[in-house]
């Protein structure tokens, strides 16, 4: 089999940010290992991908909740023939549902990604570590219940 | 004799804290490949680890300077001759510039991301970094001459 490729890391990403601005959660779990890591943007510590797949199909998927983002240039590491580590900047817009029902709209204008993915044995790219952060401090503001929402593209 | 292990990727991690916090004369520039990227601080997209390493040497810790570095559990994945570290740290920076002025930097919530990879004489090093703060870090300056 082929090396993995820029292009192929690539289309993941984009597969990844469809399937969160669509809230496809089938689709987002694909996307993880079952024992991928990850530093969500606001974490103070790494927690087990499938942990965090909960929390965002709560928070982010719910009929309440719309996501936004648009990725800025990718900067892809291919390390070896099954794993590669891409690296980019994104501005992320949400409107999150809180567990005590309350809405959250966040804006993060200058978020830094990195997504390492592997290749499995079927073929598949799945992400094994994530680190997502913003370069500048968020102010997550409270929304009116009824309030319409816009995202971002 | 593996090319890579979690005990050999603690060992570079501790030696990069060391460095950054002026305990050791090593230099940062040899855990890192000539190829690295890395995420660091403000910076707003990925950059070269030459640029970032040229910036962090001009920050280096002076003369009347105190600093520390507290570092979390660190979890190790490692996938043939690649390992991905992952930990938090606590970050305290007391520097005094040679104008007088007087700064204080603390990241207590301070998350670290380090890819590394073996290289063709038996080291690892550093191919991808991307260190965060989960809270902004508590950042206060001073005029030394001024104070008392």
């Amino acid at each position: 089999m082929d090396s993995i490729s820029p292009g192929q890391v690539k289309a993941e990403i984009k597969k990844f940010w469809d399937a969160f601005t669509g809230k496809s959660a089938r689709a987002f779990q694909d996307m993880y290992s079952p024992t991928a890591t990850v530093f969500s943007a606001d974490g103070r510590r790494s927690e087990p991908g499938r942990l965090m797949l909960v929390r965002r199909e709560r928070e982010f998927f719910g009929p309440q909740s719309s996501v936004g983002s648009r990725v800025g240039e990718i900067v892809v590491q291919v390390l070896t023939p099954n794993l590669a580590v891409a690296a980019y900047p994104f501005h992320f817009f949400v409107v999150r549902s809180m567990p005590n029902g309350r809405r959250v709209q966040v804006d993060v204008p200058f978020g830094r990604a990195t997504q390492v993915f592997q290749r499995d044995e079927s073929g598949a790219c799945r992400i094994i570590h994530e680190h997502l952060s913003s370069a500048e401090p968020v102010s997550p503001k409270e929304m009116p219940q009824e309030s319409a929402t816009t995202s971002v593209r | 004799m593996e090319r890579i292990s979690p005990e050999k990727v603690r060992a570079a991690v501790n030696r990069f804290w060391l460095i950054l916090s002026g305990k050791s004369q090593d230099k940062l520039e040899s855990l890192y490949s000539p190829d690295a990227i890395v995420f660091t601080g403000k910076a707003k997209r990925p950059e070269s680890a030459l640029l970032a390493i040229a910036r962090r040497s001009r920050r280096a810790p002076i003369e009347g300077s105190s600093t520390s570095a507290e570092l979390g559990a660190l979890e190790v994945q490692i996938s043939g001759d690649v390992a991905i570290a992952s930990y938090t740290y606590q970050y305290q920076e007391d520097r005094t510039t040679d104008s007088g002025e007087r700064s204080q930097r603390n990241t207590l919530h301070g998350r670290a991301t380090q890819i590394f990879q073996a290289d063709s004489r038996g080291g690892i090093r550093i191919v991808h970094e991307h260190l965060s703060a989960a809270v902004p870090p508590d950042e206060a300056r001073t005029n030394a001459r001024s104070s008392t």
